[in-house]
């Protein structure tokens, strides 16, 4: 045996040795792992690593969050940016001068009467051009023109024209031509795609009470617990009283269209309503004025009043909006001697005393399945005019059957018919077929 | 006297129906109960139903969308001056037909 193979064999038995003791070990002692040092310094060298490479990558998702944090952030602020710039550009739009403060509105009509026993008979029509102004959040001007079309004539007039001043929530202060708050029907009802009837009642409009102020007003609104008042308190120009003998009938009525103040006296008057319900309101107004001639000595006083009450309904057992209006006025003028010759006869030293109102109900079933039928309107007017004891001679009443047909929320076509009955020395009985195109724009 | 009876006839004839009618309605009407949990300040009506209320007091209601913001501005205040709106209730429509759009 060579030294070459001795010491191969003597490696094999030192190496079954030393299996044979590490077996043994391994036996005794299951959780100790005995790995070899080079094996062990490059698992550490990799584990090293490891922890290398999970703390970039958490550096890295950290940076990511960050980011999308700052993109979202991004996001918020540009839609901020966004909403601003709108705001911005809906209140330079708002405050530009022109349309944008502007509105016109108005309203127009056309009419067909015909009357029996020789009445009227034929076509008229309207056209009531309205212009509002929002000058600022505290100065606000409308005006109103009114064109005529009747017979052969146009007839044009300044229906109102005032300016307003919005002093607070409660108070507003205005001046100018103004609708008569004092007459519930002239100042919320008489626009001819409001009013339900072709014609307006009588006594309330061009009757007893004046449709238009000249003067100063002030009013407004006040939440009193469940209730809201409405108020309105107003100076301007008196009526003139009639004098002129070549027109007996029209002695002792009032000219309410007294726009250079003949009698250079001032009326005051004004009207308190009370909504007790949302859908009902009551209300009370006046005017009182001296209307003695210029010259005459003594004051002629005049005591206009008003009651009303208003009840609009929209009620889902009845299948509709049921209207209901009444308004009854009193015009009481001291007394005055018209004829001191005594030309005319006897009768016209005296107080005049007038009054009249009317009651009108309406009903649309806007909750009806059919177009057709929530588009028509049923009304009723009962109106009347009591003054057979002035010089005028006449009371009237009238009753008023109509059908109207809404093509539109501010369109309609009314019909109507009007059974008149007249009693008093003038006494002239005419019914009255109404047939009326309106529009509100 | 007899001018006086005639008018109180005539008062009577057309007034007390209409406010009996209408107190009767009115008086047996249930009024909306406020949320529970809520006051009866924000239970009130807003902007839709006082616009509903307001404009139909006097006339059919327009659309919202018939004028735009800036119309339905001048229109609000015009409105809330000719019938006497408390301010508020103006703001509320105000904010109603804005939001319309």
């Amino acid at each position: 045996m060579n030294p070459r193979s001795l010491t191969a064999v003597s490696a094999c038995v030192l190496s079954l040795a030393t299996g044979g003791a590490l077996l043994a070990q391994s036996a005794d002692d299951k959780d100790t792992i005995t790995v070899p040092k080079r094996e062990f310094q490059q698992l550490l060298e990799e584990h090293r690593q490891m922890m290398q490479e999970m703390k970039a990558l958490k550096a890295q998702i950290g940076k990511t969050a960050t980011l999308e944090k700052s993109v979202a952030d991004n996001d918020t602020a540009i839609e901020d940016l966004e909403k601003q710039i709108k705001e911005t550009k809906q209140i330079a739009k708002d405050a530009a001068q022109g349309s944008t403060k502007f509105h016109l509105g108005g309203y127009g009509s056309a009419t067909y009467t015909a009357q029996d026993n020789g009445g009227a008979n034929g076509f008229a029509a309207t056209f009531n051009p309205i212009f509002l102004w929002k000058i600022n959040d505290k100065v606000f001007f409308e005006g109103e023109a009114e064109f005529e079309l009747g017979g052969t004539e146009t007839s044009t007039a300044l229906e109102m024209a005032h300016i307003s001043y919005i002093a607070n929530d409660y108070l507003t202060v205005s001046a100018g031509k103004f609708l008569n708050p004092a007459n519930y029907f002239v100042e919320r009802q008489h626009m001819a795609w409001v009013n339900k009837l072709p014609d307006k009642p009588l006594a309330v409009y061009d009757g007893l009470m004046p449709e238009t102020e000249v003067g100063f007003q002030a009013r407004g609104a006040v939440p009193v617990g469940p209730f809201k008042i409405g108020y309105a308190a107003y100076v301007a120009n008196a009526p003139q009283l009639k004098t002129d003998l070549s027109s007996p009938a029209d002695l002792g009525s009032l000219e309410y269209n007294n726009f250079d103040n003949v009698g250079r006296h001032i009326s005051t008057g004004g009207r308190v309503g009370i909504h007790l319900l949302p859908e009902f309101e009551i209300g009370y107004g006046a005017q009182y004025a001296d209307v003695a001639p210029v010259g005459y000595g003594h004051s002629v006083k005049s005591f206009l009043q008003s009651v009303d009450a208003s009840y609009v309904r929209d009620s889902i057992a009845l299948k509709g909006v049921l209207n209901a209006k009444v308004q009854w006025v009193w015009s009481h003028i001291d007394r005055f001697d018209y004829d001191p010759a005594g030309g005319l006869g006897d009768g016209f030293d005296r107080a005049m005393k007038r009054n009249g109102g009317y009651a009108q109900i309406a009903y649309r079933p806007t909750h009806c399945d059919m177009a057709f039928v929530k588009n028509v309107e049923f009304v009723f007017r009962y109106d009347l005019i009591q003054q057979a004891n002035t010089p005028v001679g006449v009371d009237e009443r009238r009753s008023t059957v109509g059908l109207d047909y809404w093509i539109g929320p501010s369109t309609v076509v009314k019909t109507a018919y009007e059974f008149d009955h007249q009693s008093g020395a003038n006494a002239s009985r005419h019914n009255t077929l109404l047939i009326q195109l309106a529009t509100g724009f | 006297m007899q001018s006086i009876e005639r008018t109180l006839s005539n008062l009577a004839k057309v007034l007390l129906p209409v406010l009996a009618f209408g107190l009767v309605v009115g008086c047996t009407t249930p009024k909306a109960k406020a949320p529970a949990g809520k006051s009866t300040t924000a239970a009130a009506p807003q902007g839709a139903t006082l616009w509903a209320q307001n404009c139909g007091f006097c006339h059919n209601s327009r659309s919202p969308d018939s004028l735009g913001n800036a119309q339905w501005d001048v229109v609000t205040v015009h409105m809330r001056l000719r019938a006497n709106l408390t301010a508020d209730d103006a703001r509320q429509i105000s904010a109603f037909l804005r939001s319309s759009h």
